[in-house]
């Protein structure tokens, strides 16, 4: 899925690992989630728009409009 | 390449229960292949022998699905994926080559082997499976 991730994390200066640590999973996690090998879960989407005080809609496109 | 002592305590779990259960199952294959167990050919000992071998396979199963309880949503799915796809293949070899065994005169293969071939295609399938999709 297209995001927004490794954009938002890099203008805030953080790493994979210290994004990975504040919204609960693995470094691997995240560069999966940056490099779109992985879908999140609704669950995970909430937790990164919470870290990033954005709108879900705002990091992830929307494939189905 | 992550050491130990730096992995994440999940996988440090993991390794640890991993060298328990597989030290117990190459103790007992070592034993069996120097001949240790050779006088209960034919006896009923010989299937507490089997469970012996059994125990240790069954416990790291249970390391496996504790790893993938224990990890984020991406590792559990990607790790399920390359397990799914590894038993697969293990059993269609193992399917396949007991059809051959039976009708093509192929060479015997013992049961045993289905536990190494597993883990070995684990491995190989591993570094194609990297998307959890």
């Amino acid at each position: 899925m297209k995001n927004r991730m490794k954009d938002l994390r890099s203008a805030r200066g953080w790493t994979q690992d210290q994004l990975g640590r504040a919204i609960g999973v693995s470094r691997q996690a995240v560069n999966a989630l940056e490099t779109e090998k992985h879908d999140p879960s609704l669950d995970l989407a909430y937790r990164i728009s919470a870290v990033f005080e954005e709108p879900v809609e705002a990091i992830f496109t929307n494939p189905h409009t | 390449m992550t050491s130990l002592a730096n992995a994440d305590p999940a996988h440090r779990r993991y390794v640890i229960r991993t060298m328990a259960f597989m030290a117990g199952y190459v103790a007992v294959n070592t034993a069996a292949i120097l001949g240790a167990f050779d006088e209960m050919i034919g006896q009923r000992a010989g299937v507490f022998l089997g469970l012996a071998i059994a125990a240790p396979i069954a416990g790291q199963m249970w390391a496996t699905l504790s790893l993938m309880n224990e990890s984020d949503e991406f590792l559990r799915a990607i790790t399920a994926k390359r397990f799914i796809v590894a038993s697969g293949l293990s059993m269609a070899l193992f399917s396949g080559w007991g059809f051959m065994e039976s009708y093509g005169d192929a060479p015997h293969a013992p049961g045993w082997i289905i536990y190494p071939l597993f883990w070995g295609l684990f491995g190989l399938v591993t570094p194609f499976i990297r998307t959890s999709r």
